[in-house]
Parts: structure tokens; C-alpha cells; sequence
């Protein structure tokens, strides 16, 4: 990476897990159980919400920007600016979209809601969010299945170490929906499915220190490659283009990565995938972590592994297995059935400038 | 964010799937003949709506039924546009796959849902040839993703690059060119296929409906007595590549990728600026990036969807970037109607083709200049003209702006 990129906010809408940075950092210390059903409680959104249209934002969209402005509030930044958002989302707002369609089943073309054709677009939690906080730089929405966190995080890491932008805020959302859990039910997913947001601030090392922010963590290197898989279906081939791609960027070897957060999920045959790159990689003695136990697969989880590895880095301590581990550089890494494939390698916050 | 680079990027790949059916070159004899593809809608009931007209892309569409027509759409133009880039498989290999999406297999979807959750009633489209008939079963359902694209085109196509969907609303086909061009001038790939697809779907032109964004008649951009934007469908790809690496392998070199730049208005869901701050904000940077002075530019291929507000809009950041009259500027939307996804790289390409064959598509319809619209907006006519330099303009819900600056090789 031409520029070093640091982490300086957190942002987490999740089941049982509503703050920034510090929320999170006493969450990771402790891991209490969160709710088993994965849901997040909405009421705790309420005080994130003022200033937004009530009548066009959905859920999901009061996820992500409340996710938003926790990393924001955290980062010890006003407002956006010219930051960059990218949001990654498997789902979207799908929820709209059934609703919308519903309004048309029940009352024809009058019974559509112009007001809820915009929320049926993908792009319409980034639009909320970027309302919200003011944020005036690109702002892109990615749709993949299960790695749209992991994603989200690498290009804005990418576009901030290239130079095209000192501040992103990168994520990932998704919420339930009832007919979209019975439709995967009936089409035989697996996955622990859960729902949240989650918001990172990325920025040049060189923007956080002369604004005087803390970071809590560093990308030292971000890829997403695509490996071969039928849509929809696992691969074969255990070589991860993308793994190497971030280490070389990290400028470590593989044997420098001892433990990984992996996007492992409940889903069988992936997760078989998935566990194969990595001790292909990183060798058999690979010490994996997952967090989908704890909230359940969603977009925004992605994003928070990268927040859980910085933590991880830092102290030496995994969540979920709750392990001891070398402190020092760890693994955040996500394959999608498709084979759409991240890997960014997460390190503690640099030396002097750590919160 | 501009697309400051390193490496110089170039598109030495073309592909397309337009309402004037498959092909580029179908796609640059419609649009230089001045000819309109929005006719009356077959794919889908319009009973009871505002207009009942479209651009669909005419005839089958190849591929396997067995995959969502958006699915097919984008397999066929990006397999011309591979094709006319005559990469090998190892190159296709390493290349970066960009795909700008938003209705992703909705059309299969919508066909499904009715079935499936809504089973009693009759099917509104009930006695039409319409797609998904009769396969209305789960697995539609996982089709319905923008993401689908993609993992079709990968795995048929043998891309094993870094891979991403963007939505990024009607500028989606725009941002995929961008986010494509960013990886190669950073040296992460030496090639990318990018662009966009999108098919006619029932919630997208309800919500226009809804929104009273629709013309009963073909629309009409720049002119003065407009009412709305057409709907359309289709697919573009374009091939993009480190010029270097391109003039090495012999190429054939259509364009330099020369600037681009992505804005947010951060201002309304559906409304752009009243003063078109991220429009200008996106022009401004696209030059910027390019090293290149508004007079090097000599066409702007406008967003043009023919809705007063979106021209009207428009128009002002064009002549604060501009001047009044500083530039040549059509809609290929008058021909094809909004395409949604694609149109940003469907009009990308019509930029490029446009600066090859050195005749600029014409703004069709146009009878009764808008004189908010200072500018001569080619009506009705292809013209001949040298363009050393052009720009494309792509605006999406969510106050997305997306300008690609293409120069001559």
C-alpha cells in the first residue's frame, strides 16, 4: 500500500451490541451472550435517529446510519465531509421492496407508494446515510452474498492507500425479513442469519495524525479476487490469489499469520471451502475465529471481524473460539458461494498514536 | 474521488445489447440513424399505468432460459466485448470484473413472488410470453441479487480478477468503468471487463409510475415541452486496459479513459442539487483528473432522461463547467430510454464510438429547444465533428454522479 490506512471509528448496530468504539472494546473483553434470535432492538436506535425523514427510511436504513454515526462520533469527526462510503449489503432493502410490490397486489398502480420506490434501489441506505452525515465523496454500494463487509472495507482501504481519498467510511448492512428467511429456508440455507450494521472510519495514517486521532487498528493489507464456482455454488480450488495478494501487500509471509476471523457461518459446504484456503495459505496450525455464532451472518459483520482482528491484534485474544494468540498481525477473510474472495490483513494501532 | 493514476487506461474492448438489438454495431446504426426503440411494452401488464411504452431489446435474447434475461443481457454484451478485445484465456484470467446492477433477476422474481406468496390471485401478466413463465419456483429467488451478474459472468467467462457489483442507481453502469479504471492505473490488474445490465421489471416501472417520472410518448430531453422519461433494458461492456500492456499485445485502442470522477449530492433521495453542486463537482474532477481545460472537451454525452427537473439540472452544471454553449451535447436516451444500470455504460460507449467514427448520435424528438438548456443538443440528426476529447455523464438516486472523460488515442 502506497499509504498507511488506520481504523479510527467504529460503528455497531448489532444484537445486543449498539455503540462505537469503546462499547465495543469492553463487548470484545467480555463477550456476554447476545440474543438467540439474533435481532437487534430497535429502540436503542431512537437517539441515532434525529434529523432523519421518518417516512423514508426504512430499517435498514436506520441501521446503517445509525452505524454511522457511532463511527463518526467515535472517529471524533463532525461530519463526513468529503469521505467516501462503501457500503457492502447482500440483501439490501428487500423488505421495501416486498412491500412495495404488496401495495401493487393489493391496490394495483394506485396502490404503489412513490414514496418507497427509492428504498427499493440497493443504493438506498448509502443515499440515507450520506444524507445524514453530509458525506459529499463517492459513495458505493456493493452487493455480494456474505463478504460485503469484508469487501467494503478492502476497496475503501485500497482507494485510501492509493491517494484518491483521506477518509471512507466503509461497512456492511442487512436485516431479516421473514418471506427472505423463509424463501432461503425453503431453498435449503444453512447460514446462522442475523442482522446489523456495521461502520468502520478509515483514513490515511498521515490525515489521522494531523487531525489527532487515535486509531485503534491498522489495514496492512487488503485483495478480493474471484475464484472459480458455478453462481451460487462452492469451488474446488484451494488456492487463495487473494490471500497472497494482501500478505504481499502487508509485506508478510504467511507464517507471520497465526490466527484468522473467517466468514464461516453454518453453511457446510463453504465453510469446508473457506477452512481449505486458509491452511492452504497459512498452514494447518491456523487458529480460525468466527463471530456469526454471536449475531448471526449479515453484511455488516464483515466489517466487524476487521474491528474484532484490530482489537485481537492489540491483545492477543480471540473471540469465539475465546483463545490466547501472538499479538501482532491477524487475517480477516470471506468467501462467498460464487467465490467472490477477501482478505485483508488487520494489525493493532501504530506505535504513538493508538487510543 | 478522481481518478488520479499511475498507469494510463485504455478501452480496447466494446460490447452491447441495446433495444436496437445485439451488437455494437446494432447499437451505433440505431443511434446514428436517429431511429427511437421506445415502442408499446410486451414484457410486462401496463393496465392502468401512465405510459404504457418501453425500450425492450428486441427478439430472444440468447443464453440459457434456465437464467434471468438481466443475466443473459450481460453475458451477451460481455462476451462481444472480450470477443472484440481478443483476450486470451490467461489474460481474461487476471482480469478485474466490474459489474454496475441494480434490478439484478427481479423480472424472474416478480413472476415467482406472485406465484409463490400471492398464489390465489391471477398473475397480472397472466396470458403474456413473458419470462420465467411457468419456471415460477424457488430458485428464482436466488437470481434476484445485482450481485448474479457477476457470478454468471465469471464463471462463464473465466474471470477470476477482483470482482464487485455496484449500485449505484442509474449511474451504476458509470461507477463500474470508474471503480474498474481505479485498479488498473493502481497497477492491481492489468485489464478489467466492466459495465452494466439491467432488464424491464415491474417494480421499476411502477415506482416511475408512482413517481409520475413517465412520459406516455418517447421521451423528449432538452425540450422545452418534455413530461418524462421511457424506461429501456440492456447491457454494455467495456474492456479497459493499461495502455501499455494493450499497445504490447496489439491491440486495437478505441479510447483513452483520461479522467473520471464519482460524487455524492448528499442532498435529497431522489432530487439532484437544485444547483447541481455534485454534477459540477463531478465534471470539475473528471477534468481535473485528465489534465484537460473544459475546451478540450467537444461532446458531452448528457444523462438526458427528459424529466424537467433532471435537464433543467443538468443544463446549469453544464454551463457553470462549460460556458453557455461551450459544448455539444445529446441524449442518447431519447433512442433507448433509460436503461437503467446500463445506461451509464451504454452511453459510455456510444462517447467512445462516437469519438472514433467522429459523428456525434443527435438528441432525438427534440422539436422545441429548452431554452434553459443553452446549448446545441444535436437534434434529431447525427452531425460529423472531430472530438478530440468527450464526456459522459451518469446521475443516479442517492445523488450519484459519475463523469467519465474519454480522449482520443
Amino acid at each position: 500500500m502506497l499509504k498507511r490506512v488506520v481504523v479510527t471509528g467504529v460503528g455497531v448496530v448489532a444484537a445486543g451490541l449498539v455503540g462505537g468504539g469503546q462499547t465495543l472494546t469492553r463487548w470484545l473483553a467480555q463477550v456476554p451472550s447476545p440474543p438467540s434470535d439474533h435481532a437487534v432492538d430497535d429502540t436503542l436506535l431512537a437517539a441515532l435517529m434525529d434529523g432523519v425523514d421518518a417516512r423514508r427510511a426504512s430499517r435498514v436504513s436506520r441501521f446503517t446510519v445509525a452505524a454511522t454515526r457511532l463511527s463518526l462520533a467515535d472517529a471524533g469527526l463532525d461530519d463526513a465531509g468529503a469521505a467516501g462510503f462503501v457500503l457492502g449489503t447482500e440483501h439490501g432493502d428487500l423488505h421495501s421492496a416486498i412491500e412495495f410490490a404488496e401495495g401493487f397486489l393489493r391496490g394495483g398502480p394506485s396502490g404503489v407508494s412513490a414514496l418507497a420506490f427509492p428504498n427499493t434501489v440497493m443504493n438506498t441506505m448509502a443515499s440515507a446515510a450520506t444524507i445524514a452525515c453530509a458525506a459529499h465523496g463517492p459513495a458505493l454500494t456493493l452487493n455480494v452474498r456474505t463478504v460485503g463487509g469484508e469487501l467494503a472495507v478492502a476497496r475503501a482501504a485500497h482507494t485510501i492507500a492509493s491517494g484518491r481519498l483521506d477518509v471512507a467510511l466503509a461497512g456492511g448492512v442487512d436485516v431479516r425479513n421473514p418471506t427472505v428467511d423463509a424463501t432461503l429456508a425453503e431453498l435449503g440455507d444453512a447460514e446462522m442469519r442475523g442482522e446489523g450494521a456495521t461502520v468502520l472510519v478509515l483514513e490515511s495514517l498521515d490525515h489521522a495524525r494531523a487531525r489527532g486521532a487515535s486509531p485503534c487498528g491498522e489495514i496492512l493489507g487488503a485483495a478480493w479476487r474471484g475464484l472459480p464456482a458455478r453462481p451460487n455454488g462452492v469451488g474446488h480450488r484451494a488456492e487463495s490469489r487473494a490471500i497472497a495478494a494482501a500478505l504481499a501487500e502487508a509485506g508478510l509471509a504467511g507464517q507471520a499469520i497465526t490466527w484468522a476471523y473467517s466468514s464461516s457461518s453454518g453453511d457446510g459446504p463453504r465453510d469446508a471451502w473457506e477452512r481449505a484456503l486458509l491452511v492452504r495459505a497459512l498452514g494447518s496450525e491456523i487458529t480460525v475465529a468466527s463471530l456469526a455464532r454471536r449475531f448471526g451472518q449479515h453484511a455488516g459483520l464483515g466489517a466487524l471481524r476487521v474491528a474484532a482482528a484490530a482489537w485481537s491484534a492489540g491483545s492477543g485474544r480471540l473471540i469465539d473460539p475465546p483463545v490466547d494468540v501472538a499479538p501482532g498481525p491477524g487475517l480477516v477473510h470471506g468467501i462467498a458461494r460464487g467465490g467472490t474472495h477477501v482478505a485483508l490483513v488487520v494489525g493493532p494501532a501504530p506505535d504513538g498514536v493508538a487510543r | 474521488m478522481t481518478g488520479r493514476r499511475g498507469r494510463t487506461v485504455v478501452v480496447t474492448g466494446l460490447g452491447a445489447v441495446s433495444p436496437f438489438g445485439t451488437g455494437v454495431k446494432a447499437f451505433w446504426q440505431g443511434i446514428t440513424a436517429g431511429a427511437c426503440a421506445i415502442r408499446p411494452i410486451t414484457l410486462i401488464e401496463t393496465e392502468g399505468f401512465r405510459s404504457r411504452i418501453a425500450a425492450e431489446v428486441p427478439g430472444a435474447v440468447g443464453g440459457s432460459a434456465r437464467r434471468a434475461r438481466a443475466d443473459r443481457l450481460a453475458l451477451t454484451a460481455a462476451s462481444e466485448a472480450l470477443d472484440d478485445a481478443r483476450l486470451s484465456a490467461a489474460e481474461r484470467r487476471d482480469a478485474a470484473l466490474m459489474v454496475g446492477a441494480v434490478g439484478g433477476g427481479m423480472l424472474e422474481v416478480e413472476a415467482w413472488y406472485w406465484k409463490r406468496w400471492r398464489g390465489a390471485r391471477e398473475h397480472p401478466d397472466a396470458g403474456r410470453e413473458r419470462p420465467g413463465a411457468g419456471r415460477e419456483r424457488p430458485d428464482a429467488a436466488r437470481a434476484t441479487l445485482p450481485t448474479s451478474h457477476a457470478d454468471v459472468l465469471s464463471w462463464r467467462l473465466g474471470l477470476e480478477g477482483p470482482r464487485e457489483t455496484v449500485v449505484a442507481a442509474c449511474s451504476s453502469g458509470a461507477a463500474s468503468i470508474a471503480m474498474a479504471a481505479d485498479l488498473i492505473a493502481d497497477g492491481v490488474v492489468p485489464r478489467a471487463l466492466a459495465g452494466g445490465a439491467d432488464a424491464l421489471t415491474r417494480i421499476c416501472y411502477m415506482g416511475f409510475n408512482a413517481l409520475r417520472l413517465l412520459d406516455p410518448e418517447p421521451c423528449r430531453p432538452f425540450d422545452r415541452e418534455r413530461r418524462g422519461m421511457s424506461l429501456g433494458e440492456g447491457a454494455a461492456f467495456l474492456v479497459l486496459e493499461d495502455a501499455e500492456s494493450a499497445r504490447a499485445r496489439g491491440a486495437t485502442l478505441y479510447a483513452e479513459l483520461a479522467g473520471h470522477a464519482m460524487t455524492t449530492d448528499a442532498f435529497h433521495v431522489t432530487s439532484p442539487h437544485p444547483e447541481g453542486h455534485g454534477m459540477i463537482g463531478a465534471m470539475r474532477e473528471a477534468l481535473a483528473s485528465a489534465g484537460a481545460a473544459p475546451a478540450d472537451v467537444a461532446y458531452v454525452n448528457a444523462h438526458g432522461t427528459g424529466t424537467a427537473q433532471n435537464d433543467r439540472i443538468e443544463a446549469r452544471a453544464l454551463r457553470a463547467v462549460f460556458g453557455e454553449g461551450g459544448v455539444l451535447v445529446s441524449s442518447t436516451k431519447s433512442m433507448i430510454g433509460h436503461t437503467m444500470a446500463a445506461a451509464g455504460s451504454l452511453e459510455a460507449l456510444a462517447t467512445v464510438l462516437a469519438m472514433t467514427h467522429a459523428v456525434v448520435p443527435p438528441t432525438v424528438h427534440l422539436t422545441s429547444p429548452d431554452p434553459d438548456v443553452p446549448f446545441d443538443c444535436v437534434p434529431g440528426v447525427a452531425r460529423a465533428a472531430s472530438l478530440p476529447a468527450a464526456m459522459s455523464n451518469s446521475f443516479g438516486f442517492g445523488g450519484q454522479n459519475v463523469t467519465l472523460l474519454f480522449r482520443a488515442c
